[in-house]
Parts: C-alpha cells; sequence; structure tokens
C-alpha cells in the first residue's frame, strides 16, 4: 500500500501533549490572574468589586437564563475558566509545572520539525498573505454556497498546507515562544529585566503574557472543527504518523 | 544547497519482530530535494498492508492509554477544590501529587538561584516614575504603639552573645543610601517607589554573623492575623541576599520616615525578592547555618522567592 509519512512521531508525540499542558497552564494562569487582574476599576461602593473579570461573571450571572440563582457570579468566570479563586499557592505550582513541561515539549517539537523535515513545511511564502484571505473567503462562503447548493471549489494548493493552515501553524510555535519569554520576564523581572524591558517593561509583560493566551483559544476552536470536518485520514495521521494522500492537489490557479 | 539521500534509504529498524509475516520491507520511493528551504515533496512509502494495519492499531492504542494516562494525571494534579467543582468529590490528596509540585517548585527556586548574581544591580527609577504603594499588610496593621520602645534584637552573632540596638545608634552609625526601585509581589502586581535606609550588608560587617551562618531569619513580632491577634511573620533569607548592594533595612518611603503601614521604624527592602519576604516592622534577625522556616512555605508558596 501506498502512503506517505506526514508527521515525524516528536511531532505527533508534543502536539498531544500541548493538549493538557496548555490546559494547564490557562486553568492555572487565570487563577493567578485572579489574584491581582490587569484589569480593574474603582472598587463599586456597593460590593467593593473592582475587577472586570468579576463584572463580566456578575453580567453572565444575571443575564443568562437558569443562572439568576447561582451562589457567587463574581466568581463566575473564574469558577468556569481557571482552577478557582483563591488558589493563588496551588495555582502557582501547576503552572511552573506545566511551563517547564511546555519548553521540555517545544524542544521535542522542535526537534521533530527538524528530524522529519516538517519545517519545510511551515515556512512563509510571499504569496501566504493573498492565499490565506482566499481559503479565508472560502471558509466563511461555505456554508453559504452549501445551503445554497452552489457549486464552492475548495481553493487548490500543491503543499503540505494550505496558506491559511501554514500561517496558523507557524504563528502558534512563535506565540509559545512568546508566552516562554514573557512567562520568563514576569518571573524574573530583577534578573532578566532586559527580557521584561523587551516587552515594554514588567507590567507591560504582563499584559502581553495574557493576551498571548488567546492565540492558543482562537487557534484551538477552527483548529478543532476543521479537522472534524475535514476527512478522517487528517486526524488518524496525526495520531499514526501517515496518510494515504499521496498527491499534493494541484497548485492554487493565480499564476504565481 | 541540496540535501539529497538522507529519505531515499530503506528504514527497516522500527519493523516488529512478531505478528507480521515476512514480506518485502517498505519501500521509500526515491525523491528531489529542490533546496534547503524548499517543501519536499511527501516521502511516500510502499508498506505491506498488515505491516500499516499491525502499527495503526499499534499507535491507535497507544494514543488511547496516553489519553487515559493524561486523564489520570489530571485528575491527581489538579487541586481538590477544582475537582470538587467538577463533581469529583472523591479526596485526591496523595503524597505523589505534592511531591511532584513540589518538585516543580523547587527547581524552578534552583534556577531562579543560578540566575542571581550578587553584582547584577536591579533597575532603578527617577521620581517621576513612582506609583502609589497600598497598604498590603497580610492582617490587621498594627497599633503604632510598639514603636516608642522599639528594639532590633540580634542574634547567632559570631561574639556569641545577642544585641539589641534601637533606631536612634542605627541612624548614627550607618550610612544611608537611597533607591527608587520596583517591589514586586507574588500576586502579579508592583510598584516603584523611593526608599532609604541602611545596607543590611553595612550592619553584617558591624555586627559579623556566626562564621558558618548561612541564612538569616527576619521576623516581626508585631504583625497580626486579620482579627487583629498576633501572628508571628517571619521569612528565610540566603545571605547572598542580605549582601546584595540594594538590599536596605529601610527607615525611610518617599523622602519621609516609614509609617506604621509601611512597616515603621524599620523594614526589609530586598528588590531581589518577592515582596512577601519584604519584613515588615523587623524585631528580629537571627543568623542561622540551616535554611530557616518561613511563614509562605507553610501556606504552600516557595521558598526562595527570587525574582
Amino acid at each position: 500500500m501506498l502512503v506517505v509519512a506526514r508527521h515525524h512521531f516528536l511531532v505527533r508525540l508534543s502536539h498531544w501533549l500541548n493538549v493538557p499542558i496548555i490546559l494547564g497552564l490557562i486553568l492555572s494562569g487565570l487563577s493567578i490572574y485572579w489574584a491581582s487582574p490587569i484589569y480593574q476599576h474603582k472598587p463599586n461602593p456597593s460590593t467593593g468589586n473592582f475587577d472586570v473579570a468579576a463584572d463580566i461573571g456578575i453580567w453572565i450571572c444575571t443575564h443568562v437564563p437558569g443562572l439568576q440563582h447561582y451562589g457567587s457570579p463574581p466568581d463566575w468566570l473564574y469558577n468556569h475558566l481557571s482552577l478557582g479563586p483563591g488558589l493563588l499557592a496551588l495555582a502557582l505550582r501547576l503552572h511552573w509545572f506545566c511551563a517547564y513541561l511546555l519548553m521540555l515539549n517545544g524542544v521535542l517539537y522542535g526537534a521533530g520539525l527538524v528530524m522529519g523535515g516538517g519545517w519545510r513545511s511551515l515556512v512563509p511564502r510571499r504569496t501566504d498573505l493573498l492565499d490565506a484571505l482566499r481559503m479565508f473567503r472560502y471558509y466563511v462562503w461555505l456554508p453559504v454556497a452549501k445551503l445554497a447548493h452552489r457549486e464552492w471549489p475548495h481553493p487548490t494548493f500543491d503543499t503540505k498546507y494550505n496558506a491559511l493552515q501554514r500561517s496558523a501553524y507557524f504563528s502558534v510555535p512563535v506565540a509559545g515562544s512568546l508566552s516562554v519569554a514573557t512567562g520568563w520576564a514576569i518571573h524574573k523581572p530583577m534578573q532578566l529585566h532586559w527580557l521584561a524591558a523587551l516587552f515594554g517593561g514588567y507590567d507591560s509583560a504582563r499584559v502581553w503574557h495574557f493576551w498571548l493566551m488567546s492565540v492558543y483559544v482562537l487557534f484551538v476552536v477552527p483548529h478543532v472543527i476543521l479537522v472534524f470536518a475535514d476527512p478522517w485520514d487528517t486526524l488518524r495521521s496525526m495520531i499514526v504518523g501517515w496518510s494515504r494522500r499521496v498527491k499534493r492537489s494541484g497548485s492554487i490557479a493565480n499564476g504565481h | 544547497m541540496a540535501t539529497e539521500g538522507k529519505a531515499d534509504s530503506p528504514q527497516p529498524q522500527d519493523r516488529p519482530s512478531t505478528a507480521v509475516k515476512e514480506g518485502p520491507a517498505e519501500t521509500r520511493l526515491a525523491e528531489k530535494a529542490r533546496g534547503f528551504f524548499a517543501e519536499q515533496p511527501p516521502p511516500a512509502i510502499e508498506i505491506p498492508p498488515e505491516l500499516l494495519r499491525y502499527r495503526t492499531r499499534r499507535d491507535v492504542l497507544l494514543f488511547g492509554a496516553g489519553v487515559l494516562a493524561a486523564l489520570a494525571g489530571a485528575g491527581s494534579l489538579l487541586p481538590k477544590e477544582t475537582l470538587g467543582r467538577l463533581g469529583l468529590r472523591r479526596a485526591m490528596s496523595s503524597p505523589g501529587k505534592e511531591w511532584l509540585l513540589n518538585k516543580a517548585l523547587r527547581i524552578d527556586d534552583d534556577v531562579a538561584e543560578a540566575l542571581y548574581s550578587v553584582d547584577r544591580r536591579v533597575p532603578t527609577y527617577s521620581k517621576s516614575q513612582i506609583t502609589p504603594l497600598k497598604n498590603n499588610y497580610n492582617g490587621a496593621t498594627p497599633d503604632p504603639g510598639y514603636i516608642s520602645n522599639w528594639k532590633l534584637t540580634l542574634e547567632g552573632l559570631a561574639s556569641g552573645s545577642n544585641s539589641a540596638v534601637d533606631l536612634r545608634s542605627l541612624m548614627n552609625h550607618f550610612v544611608v543610601h537611597e533607591q527608587i526601585t520596583r517591589l514586586v509581589c507574588v500576586e502579579g502586581w508592583s510598584a516603584i517607589a523611593w526608599w532609604a535606609g541602611l545596607r543590611f550588608d553595612d550592619l553584617i560587617r558591624a555586627y559579623p554573623p556566626m562564621p558558618q551562618a548561612k541564612w538569616v531569619r527576619v521576623e516581626s513580632s508585631v504583625n497580626l492575623d486579620a482579627s487583629g491577634r498576633p501572628d508571628l511573620y517571619f521569612v528565610s533569607l540566603d545571605l547572598a541576599t542580605a549582601r546584595h548592594p540594594q538590599t536596605l533595612l529601610a527607615t525611610q518611603f518617599n523622602g519621609q520616615p516609614l509609617t506604621v503601614e509601611h512597616g515603621a521604624p524599620l523594614r526589609l527592602l530586598v528588590p531581589v525578592k518577592l515582596g512577601l519576604k519584604n519584613v515588615k516592622a523587623i524585631t528580629k534577625l537571627t543568623y542561622v547555618v540551616e535554611e530557616p522556616t518561613d511563614y509562605w512555605v507553610q501556606r504552600g508558596y516557595s521558598h526562595y522567592d527570587g525574582i
């Protein structure tokens, strides 16, 4: 049987290890955030609340049906997106544990990319911006075209990934490196003060570190939807490594 | 720049020795590299269907085992408060979990210690960059009555006897140094403040610790808990950090004598450590050989807190 080697073993291993590690980092990270939120306002005179995340929890509990009797609305967001409020010491230990695992995992991933040669499929190209927009337009109009029973052909490409995938798979390790760098900057702001200065100082590095988290969330949602929308071969290849898609699907018809 | 030939050779070394009948080995079809950065054509492999089935089954089973292991790991590592909220009320306070998380904390402390250099100064700021610093007493703020007959007790000295010094003799005998540095709290917030006081190093020179001492226990007996009861506050500090030129025993804050809120009459200012090591209203320094206990270690935080 003719198959192609799609993902190196170390790439597959680190890909799946990322799931519990990044989840652990986000859950513990938001518990750490609870101790000193970046987004604060003047304390509310009646409740004493100053945390925007608590405001969002209160808003959710007043507007979402079925949550009107929720025990502690200010904690709603922390109770559902973090380990929970008031667990700073535990959250810090878990965060360091996962952070060291993430750095080790990054090394595994890098080794897998080099050993399997997969890094070449991630290198950005000059045509990527336009081609990524083309892919984006395809996905946006796909449901409409389906409903209207119109033909809506998938843009063709002759590379392992289409331009949108390539930009996404390139951005995530970049964001990961920046998360690690900003993490060190706010963890050791005195010994590594030059690193904090690189991100605009200690307080600014905290803001960077917080918003970098959203890259993973924004990435993971379409990533998971699309892998299930794609043929079974795509998901299977990240587990077993091989793919039956021996031929790549032609080239994007745009004259490059 | 071409990389040729590497992927061309057959790779029989990871073939299973059992369960698969001997057939032709997998063959990698020849391919040509086009350039170092150019994407390679997919390395196509001709492989017997049984071998492929065997490997696929093996990898899927391994994946499943990994998922189960990850779930079990999460179940044992997550705090019981979190598991309780997920409806998993089984008590899972295993010693292994504590060991693993403490190990991670310890590794992190070792990294911090390796990064630490007594010669490396922390950044200093200008007066225009000063930010407000709140009264962050963990419990109630003590009544200022203690200040009038305050004395600093020194134990574990080379002289073998204890000493007690009052504020006036400290102020008269030591050079006052000023610095505008950032105080970073374990919670994440920070404040830039203008401090003045004597160098801890100068005190160590004037009252040398016993020669074997590697640590100093810094304590405040005037600290109170949230309901106003006495709550002894004590931290461990390694002598290398105490000797750092920017480690002060501060007597002034923003150009004024320290107020009760900020630890009058003498507080530790150690900018290379988290705020929780910056003990307010110090009443006693004890030089010791072994690392002393720390108020916050007993509450699950790091013992080192170097930043």
